[in-house]
C-alpha cells in the first residue's frame, strides 16, 4: 500500500525487513510504503510484536531495510554507508524517546546543548540556543536542573528541546506520552503538533496511547509488519 | 564531551573517590618507594660527598665503600702525593661494623681518621667535638638517641669501649650509620700498621680532577683512583642493583593495583551508562566521540589520581625526616616522568574494554527499551 503526500520529507518505499534465515527467517516488516509532508503528524498504532520499533527504526536510519529504499529529503537512506548515518541523524532527525532518555550526569541545558556540540557547534553558541530553545517551550527556570529534579512533563519537554536544536526536517517519537499522565501527554502532544504547524517539520509518532488520535494528521495501524488501514483526521 | 567525562566522573561521588583513591593508592606506592630509594642513595654517599676530596684512591679494582674492601700500603700515600697536580693526600680507614650501646646494636661505617684530619671527617657536627682522639668516637646524633645514649656515655667498637666525644647530623640511612674514631684506635683494633683504606686525595687550585685521577694511575701501581663524583656514582650503582628487583616488583604491584582499580571503575562506570551512550549513538554520536569521552574519563581519574598521590607523598617527604632521621625522601624528576608514563598507560588499557562495549553497542536499543 502507497501512502501519497505532497511536499515529501519522508519517502519509505516497499520496505521489507527480516531477521533470521532459513526455517528461523521472521519477516518484522512486510512491503511498507508511506510518504511524509512538511508539517504533517503521522501516528503509527498497532499491537505489540506488529514490527513498529523495528519500522520506527529503520525510519531514524538506525537499521537498514532488507528491500525497499527510505528517502529523507531526497537522499536514499539506505543506500548511504553506515559511517555516513550519524551524521544523518545529528543533523536531519529528532528523536524522541519513551522513557526521555536525558544524560542523568548533565543539567537540562547541557542536554540539549551536547547534541548541538556533537552537529559541530561550538559550546558558547551550542549554550545559547539550547537555552533559547529551552526557554520558549517554557523551561527557562529549569535550564540548570539535573533530570532528577525535573518532572515528567518537564524531562519530555527537554527532550523535545533537544529533538530540536539541530533544526531537523523530522522527528521521530517514540511513545512519548506512555510515561506522563494524561494531561501532560496531551500538553506534550499539542507541543508536538504546534512545533510541526509553526516550522513546517515532519512528525512520525509511534505510540499506543489512544488519547493522542486527535492531534495526528494522518493515523496508520501497523500490524504483522503491514499497515491495514489509514485515518487521515 | 570532555565536559560530559567530567559530569560522569564527578556525578556518583563514591565511585571517583574509589576510582581517584585506589589510583592514588597505587602511585604512592610507586613514588614513595622511588622517593625512598633516592633519599637512600643520596644519603649513602652523603659522606663521600662531603668529604672535601677531589679524589679518592682505593685498592685495585674496588670501585666503591659500601660492602667493599680496600687496603693500601704506606707507601702509596708518599708515591700519590709526588704526582703532579696533587695538593695533600689524607688516608682514612674504613669498615662496617657494629656500634653497640647496651642491647642496641646499630651497623655503622667505622671511620679512622688521623690526628688534625681535614677531609673526611663529619661535616654536621651537633654536639661535642669533630675530631676524636684515642679512645673517643663521633656518632650519628639519631642513632645515639634511639639507643638512649648522648656525651660522655660510652659504646662498643669491636670489642672495645669508646666515649662518645662529639654528636654528628646526616650521618646515618636506612641501611647504616657513620662512626668516627682516631686511626691510632683503629690500628690498634685490626692490628694493621702501615696500612689503610682509602686516600682523599685534593688537587692544586685549577687542575682537573679526572686529570690528575688520571696521571695518579698512571704513575701508581696496583691502586684506582677516581674523582668524587665518579666515586659517588659507584656508590649509587651499588645501591641501586641491590635494590632494582625491589623496586621493579613493587612497580609492577602499584602498576598492576592502579590498573585493575582503573579498569574496574570505568567498566563499572560505562556499565550503568549504557543505555545513555547507546542514546547518543542514535541520536548521531559518532564512536570516536564516545571513545574520547570514556578515554577523558579515565585520564581525569588517574591525573586526579596521580596529583593526590604526589600531594601525599610531597607530604611524606617532609614529615618523615622529622620523625626519623635516617628516612630520607627525595622526590626525582626521572620518578615523575615514569610514575605519569605508568599513569597514562593504566589510563588507556583501562578504557580499552568499555570502548570495545561501546564499540558493539547497537543504537537501535533506545528503541527497545534496553
Amino acid at each position: 500500500m502507497t501512502l501519497p503526500a505532497t511536499n515529501e520529507t519522508l519517502k519509505i518505499t516497499h520496505i521489507t525487513k527480516r531477521y533470521g534465515s532459513g526455517t528461523t527467517e521472521v519477516t518484522a516488516v512486510r512491503d511498507v510504503s508511506l510518504s511524509v509532508s512538511a508539517g504533517e503528524i503521522v501516528l503509527i498504532m498497532g499491537p505489540s510484536g506488529s514490527g513498529k520499533t523495528t519500522l520506527l527504526s529503520m525510519l531514524g536510519a538506525l537499521l537498514k531495510p532488507t528491500e525497499g529504499t527510505i528517502q529523507l529529503n531526497g537522499t536514499v537512506l539506505s543506500a548511504l554507508a553506515e559511517d555516513q548515518l550519524p551524521n544523518i541523524r545529528l543533523k536531519q532527525f529528532g528523536f524522541v524517546f519513551q522513557d526521555f532518555n536525558l544524560l542523568s550526569a548533565l543539567t537540562a541545558l547541557e542536554n540539549v546543548a551536547i547534541v548541538a556540540e556533537l552537529a559541530g557547534t561550538k559550546s558558547g553558541e551550542a549554550k545559547r540556543k539550547a537555552a533559547s530553545i529551552l526557554t520558549e517551550l517554557g523551561l527557562s527556570e529549569r535550564l540548570h536542573f539535573l533530570p532528577e529534579k525535573l518532572s515528567g512533563g518537564e524531562k519530555q519537554r527537554v527532550a523535545i528541546a533537544r529533538a530540536l536544536v539541530n533544526n531537523p526536517s523530522l522527528i521521530l517519537a517514540d511513545e512519548p506520552t506512555a510515561n506522563l499522565d494524561s494531561k501532560i501527554g496531551h500538553e506534550i502532544m499539542r507541543l508536538l503538533r504546534h512545533i510541526a504547524k509553526e516550522q513546517g517539520r515532519s512528525v512520525v509518532i509511534v505510540s499506543h496511547d489512544q488519547r493522542i488520535k486527535d492531534i495526528a494528521d494522518r493515523i496508520l495501524w501497523l500490524e504483522d509488519g503491514e499497515f491495514k488501514e489509514m485515518v487521515t483526521t | 564531551m570532555i565536559s560530559l567525562a567530567f559530569h560522569n566522573l564527578f556525578q556518583n561521588k563514591i565511585r571517583m573517590v574509589i576510582s581517584v583513591g585506589g589510583v592514588a593508592l597505587a602511585l604512592l606506592l610507586i613514588l614513595s618507594l622511588d622517593a625512598i630509594f633516592s633519599g637512600v642513595e643520596k644519603r649513602v654517599t652523603a659522606y663521600i660527598d662531603h668529604s672535601g676530596a677531589d679524589i679518592w684512591v682505593s685498592q685495585d679494582d674496588v670501585f666503591n665503600m659500601h660492602m667493599a674492601s680496600s687496603s693500601l700500603p704506606d707507601s702509596v700515600a708518599r708515591k700519590v702525593k709526588t704526582v703532579e697536580g696533587v695538593a695533600s693526600v689524607s688516608p682514612i680507614m674504613y669498615l662496617t661494623n657494629n656500634v653497640v650501646a647496651g642491647d642496641e646494636r646499630n651497623l655503622a661505617y667505622i671511620i679512622g681518621l688521623p690526628e688534625n684530619a681535614k677531609f673526611g671527617i663529619p661535616w654536621k657536627v651537633l654536639g661535642g667535638r669533630d675530631l676524636p682522639e684515642e679512645g673517643e668516637v663521633v656518632m650519628d646524633r639519631s642513632v645515639a638517641e634511639k639507643s638512649g645514649i648522648g656525651l660522655g656515655d660510652d659504646v662498643e667498637i669491636l670489642g672495645e669501649e669508646f666515649e662518645v666525644i662529639g654528636l654528628a647530623g646526616e650521618t646515618s640511612s636506612l641501611t647504616n650509620s657513620i662512626a668516627f674514631i682516631s686511626s691510632k684506635d683503629f690500628e690498634k683494633m685490626r692490628k694493621s700498621y702501615g696500612t689503610f683504606s682509602f686516600l682523599l686525595v685534593k688537587v692544586n687550585k685549577g687542575e682537573s680532577p679526572e686529570a690528575v685521577a688520571a696521571r695518579i694511575e698512571q704513575k701508581v701501581k696496583d691502586i684506582t683512583a677516581q674523582t668524587r663524583i665518579q666515586f659517588a656514582a659507584q656508590e649509587r650503582k651499588v645501591i641501586k642493583d641491590m635494590s632494582t628487583d625491589v623496586i621493579t616488583i613493587m612497580n609492577l604491584i602499584g602498576f598492576l593495583i592502579g590498573l585493575a582499580v582503573m579498569a574496574l571503575t570505568v567498566y563499572t562506570s560505562i556499565l550503568s551508562r549504557r543505555r545513555e551512550y547507546g542514546m547518543l549513538k542514535a541520536l548521531g554520536a559518532r564512536n570516536k566521540d564516545l571513545y574520547f569521552t570514556v578515554l577523558a574519563q579515565a585520564i581525569i581519574s588517574v591525573v586526579l589520581g596521580f596529583l593526590f598521590g604526589l600531594s601525599i607523598t610531597a607530604l611524606l617527604t617532609a614529615a618523615l625526616p622529622l620523625i626519623a632521621s635516617s628516612l630520607i625522601l627525595e622526590i626525582r624528576f626521572t620518578s615523575l616522568l615514569k610514575v605519569g608514563g605508568f599513569s597514562l598507560i593504566i589510563a588507556v588499557v583501562s578504557a580499552v574494554i568499555p570502548i570495545r562495549q561501546i564499540a558493539d553497542l547497537d543504537p537501535a536499543m533506545v528503541f527497545r527499551g534496553k
